[in-house]
């Protein structure tokens, strides 16, 4: 593995990947990350255009899943956390001194790699959950429960039993339940961490086709270790990489298929043709 | 938006809860709440202490050197009740310690998974027993049968001072009343000393068996070396539970206020809890403030022998209580 | 005297054979001599003292028994492996003899209890207060039924004052996890040693001396809320500590407020484990009798108020009656101690079942 300084062309804020133009719907700049004293991230600047879905690729322990959470101030939960640089939404950065945390994760929602359904609710609870928790006010609540359900491509599955526990579903019908209820509390991106990675494969396909429709309409950002998967789901990618006790680094970004067809670093040629990671 | 990355300092990151009223109204209850331990502990010590004070300004040393309970006097020494705890203390240990080692050997090492099970619930079900009703027990059945055993040992090893007694009367004795805090004893630390030997990681155990080790030496050299810490402070718990019970003593002991030093078939002895309660019927107002002393000083003493014990089960790892 | 102990040990077989056969592996004729004779021996003797002395079976069993089981276990032991073996046999027939004495002592508690407390047992026993009973009433007249509800009102007063700062105790170390999180839990622990004479004293000094409370069962249930708390507290973080950490940024990420993860995700998904720590602190205070003598006192009519007066309870009543000398009063106490027990074993069972039901689960 090389060890090139990271001060490579793709990682200047001037080179995103907006084709669609506009202002993007979130943006990194110059964020570095630690753990403590221990660097994660050094200068990623990423643009995430609305409307889009961008998969974040790299081997693990490159610090994909550190930097979706700094998008939505999760990342300052963890003791020790520390930040540098702007994340910034809709031109805003969230990370001033005048924002509320609680806000910010209200427009930006997030699926874990793990399905984490509440246990205590019901499924239709589990769905209208994000309004009860962040005390938001939407009128028509089976109307939502419905929406939501159609667009995780879990209603036909639950309708009848919407009032059963949310722990009797399988995996991947609770990663869908869970994508369900990010998207009750309306947020205009979506932040995913690695969401198949532990269901089967037929779950895998729904939950891909959710994401395609869904892009449509919100702002996705995902983080996969399944490079077929982000050449199936994502209009743009970025590729993470960390050398040995290095913090990790953006090598490469643009359009999907630029960055599996033709891409610039020799490592990112090397990773997406599976030949480490 | 222009600084060259190296420039950047780490920014600091703004706790989510300051931003919400709700929350900080939480956070500041939840963490009121938290500190009640700490609000009724220096309670305990401020207004016992408040007691404390002028009662060893008036008695002087006498309080904890002395032996007396004359309220016509006005003289008022606890050291044959501090003594006594100790004393009793002291017969509890060396019956507990053995019997919740052996019994925790047994469970871990010896019993099949069953009988082992069961005898766990056994355990904690005697510990659940209120001392209250150890002490009807040990008034009414425990302490003929101790008396028995009392008068076969003064029979026979009357000739050492231990066993001595001069009165023909065997009940009420630091002997029994130690019996009975043993009984108390043993399921407390036992659940403790259980679980550390549990804890011996199998590798160890399995290490020693390869080397043709035999049961008494892998428990020599590396059950009970390894759990040495927890040991100690399980036994130390059980202490502290026992330095503080007051009636399963109170019933079985003849409360006199001269100390008894090791005659342990002797029926006189006390402690200072089981002194409380009897005291307390009857206290006048100077009494009443003289049992809050000595409450001051069992507080005292038993808060040391906890938090000793706490210390060293916690330098071996958590155990859930 | 031996009439006495026979009701304290149920008839036992002469020789608990396993204690013999454990330490050997390999069996040859030499061993089945060794353990036929280390088996039959010592219970002759013991036959023997219990045919021709007067001492209790429970002495023979400690003074005779072990001794010679003892030296028999471990001559057979070194007769075919040694004197290394010796150290087991030993080991082994100590732990099984401390064993089966735990189970005595136990079975004697609890068969006493059953026993002599099922003498006292009637209608009028656990209904009827002790209003107009004196000591040599005969049973059948007066009972705990009033101590029942005594204990009732300050065992529920404790519960409602010591679990919600129990729980808020364990949500502070496990959710706000603030800077104070290792002085909470060393306080919590140091509170767990504070003996309950001393629980007692302390509410009879601030609030009764001092003449804000009377003795009462407010004051009795105070002095139990300092006993409770460290147990509820403590078990409380052991089960919030169970509550996946996904499910606490699953709410967070779904912009939800920290008091709404904890009120709405984190104690409803650890609902169970809550209610077995509040079992587990009633079953740690329901039987204690020392704090409840310096402040709730005693009291033979049916009290409901709370704060007024004395107030009878089930400990009290059993401390009270324990050494009169009249045979019916013993009985009461007796009695009362059996509805006590009973009491506290289906605490027991509940916290047991619930626990079962909760590590089944996860």
């Amino acid at each position: 593995m090389s060890s090139t300084p990271p001060a490579t062309p793709a990682a200047t804020p001037a080179s995103t990947p907006t084709a669609a133009g506009g202002s993007p719907a979130m943006q990194s700049r110059h964020l570095s990350v630690w753990f403590g004293k221990r660097k994660v991230l050094e200068d990623v600047n990423i643009s995430f255009p609305a409307n889009t879905c961008t998969a974040l690729i790299g081997p693990s322990g490159c610090g994909k899943s550190t930097y979706i959470r700094t998008l939505n101030r999760l990342h300052e939960l963890i003791p020790g956390a520390g930040l540098a640089g702007d994340v910034l939404h809709n031109g805003r950065d969230i990370y001033a001194r005048d924002v509320d945390p609680v806000t910010v994760r209200l427009a930006i929602g997030m699926v874990f790699q793990k399905p984490n359904p509440f246990p205590s609710m019901t499924i239709r609870g589990n769905v209208l959950s994000g309004l009860k928790l962040s005390g938001m006010k939407r009128p028509n609540h089976d109307e939502i429960v419905e929406d939501t359900l159609r667009k995780a491509g879990l209603w036909n599955e639950v309708k009848d039993r919407l009032s059963h526990a949310a722990g009797e579903l399988s995996g991947g019908q609770a990663q869908r339940l869970v994508i369900a209820r990010a998207l009750a509390v309306q947020p205009q991106v979506l932040l995913m961490d690695e969401p198949c990675s532990a269901l089967d494969p037929a779950s895998t396909l729904k939950i891909e086709e959710t994401i395609r429709e869904l892009a449509e309409s919100i702002t996705i950002i995902i983080v996969t270790h399944n490079m077929q998967q982000a050449t199936r789901v994502s209009d743009y990618t970025a590729f993470f990489l960390a050398a040995e006790n290095e913090p990790g680094i953006v090598v490469e970004q643009g359009a999907t298929t630029e960055i599996f067809s033709n891409p610039q670093d020799p490592r990112t040629l090397d990773y997406v043709n599976g030949r480490f990671g | 938006m222009t600084v060259a990355p190296q420039d950047l300092k780490p920014r600091a990151l703004v706790s989510g809860a300051s931003f919400n009223r709700g929350d900080r109204v939480f956070n500041r209850v939840i963490t009121l709440a938290a500190f009640t331990a700490l609000f009724v502990l220096a309670g305990i010590t401020v207004f016992l202490g408040y007691q404390f004070i002028p009662v060893v300004q008036e008695q002087g040393l006498f309080f904890f050197t002395g032996s007396a309970w004359d309220p016509a006097a006005g003289r008022y020494g606890i050291w044959a009740m501090v003594y006594g705890s100790i004393l009793l203390s002291v017969i509890a240990l060396i019956v507990a310690v053995p019997a919740s080692l052996l019994l925790s050997i047994f469970m871990v090492f010896l019993a099949p998974r069953r009988v082992s099970a069961v005898l766990t619930n056994l355990v904690d079900l005697m510990a659940a027993i209120p001392s209250i009703i150890l002490g009807l027990w040990g008034f009414w059945v425990f302490q003929q049968v101790a008396a028995d055993w009392s008068e076969l040992l003064n029979r026979y090893f009357g000739w050492i001072p231990l066993f001595q007694n001069s009165s023909g009367n065997f009940t009420g004795t630091p002997f029994i009343a130690g019996l009975v805090l043993a009984v108390m004893m043993i399921p407390i630390t036992t659940s403790v000393t259980r679980e550390v030997m549990a804890r011996t990681p199998p590798e160890l155990i399995n290490a020693a068996e390869s080397l043709g080790c035999s049961l008494y030496s892998m428990l020599r050299h590396v059950a009970l070396p390894f759990g040495r810490g927890g040991l100690i402070g399980g036994v130390m718990l059980g202490l502290g539970r026992a330095l503080g019970e007051t009636v399963a003593v109170f019933f079985v002991i003849k409360l006199v206020f001269d100390v008894n030093l090791f005659r342990i078939l002797e029926s006189e002895g006390g402690s200072v809890a089981s002194m409380i309660v009897a005291k307390f019927g009857e206290a006048n107002e100077q009494e009443l403030q003289v049992l809050l002393a000595a409450g001051f000083v069992l507080f005292v003493g038993t808060l040391i022998v906890n938090l000793i014990a706490n210390a060293i089960v916690g330098r071996t790892g958590r155990l859930s209580s | 005297m031996t009439a006495h102990a026979e009701t304290i040990l149920p008839p036992r077989p002469p020789a608990p054979q396993q204690s013999a056969g454990r330490p050997w592996a390999r069996r040859g004729p030499g061993f089945r001599l060794a353990v036929l004779l280390g088996t039959i021996l010592p219970p002759v003797p013991v036959i023997a003292a219990l045919l021709y002395t007067d001492w209790p079976p429970v002495t023979i069993f400690v003074a005779i028994y072990l001794p010679l089981q003892l030296i028999a276990a471990c001559a057979a032991a070194i007769s075919q492996r040694g004197t290394r073996a010796a150290g087991d046999a030993v080991i082994i027939v100590l732990a099984i003899g401390a064993t089966l004495l735990a189970v005595i002592v136990l079975g004697s508690i609890l068969s006493t209890i059953a026993i002599r407390g099922y003498q006292a047992m009637s209608v009028a026993f656990l209904t009827q207060n002790t209003l107009y009973i004196s000591p040599s009433t005969p049973l059948g007249y007066g009972g705990v039924g009033a101590a029942v509800l005594g204990t009732f009102i300050i065992v529920a007063l404790a519960t409602v004052i010591t679990v919600p700062i129990g729980i808020a105790t364990a949500v502070y170390v496990t959710e706000v996890r603030g800077r104070a999180v290792p002085y909470v839990r060393f306080f919590v622990q140091a509170m767990s040693g504070v003996p309950s004479v001393v629980a007692g004293l302390f509410i009879l000094v601030v609030l009764i001396l001092s003449g804000a409370l009377a003795y009462s069962a407010l004051a009795g249930a105070l002095a139990y809320s300092i006993l409770m708390l460290p147990t509820v507290a403590r078990t409380a973080e052991e089960v919030l500590k169970l509550v996946p950490e996904e499910l606490r940024t699953g709410a967070l990420a779904l912009g939800s407020t920290r008091a709404r993860v904890v009120g709405q995700v984190v104690l409803p998904a650890a609902r169970t484990g809550i209610v077995t720590a509040t079992i587990l602190g009633i079953a740690r205070v329901v039987g204690e009798t020392a704090p409840l003598l310096l402040t709730s006192l005693s009291n033979d009519r049916t009290i409901i108020n709370p704060v007024g007066n004395p107030i009878a309870s089930l400990p009290v009543f059993i401390f009270d009656k324990v050494s009169l000398p009249f045979p019916d009063a013993v009985a009461r106490a007796w009695g009362a101690a059996l509805v006590l027990m009973v009491i506290v074993a289906i605490l027991f069972t509940a916290a047991r079942l619930l626990s079962a039901r909760r590590f089944a689960k996860s």
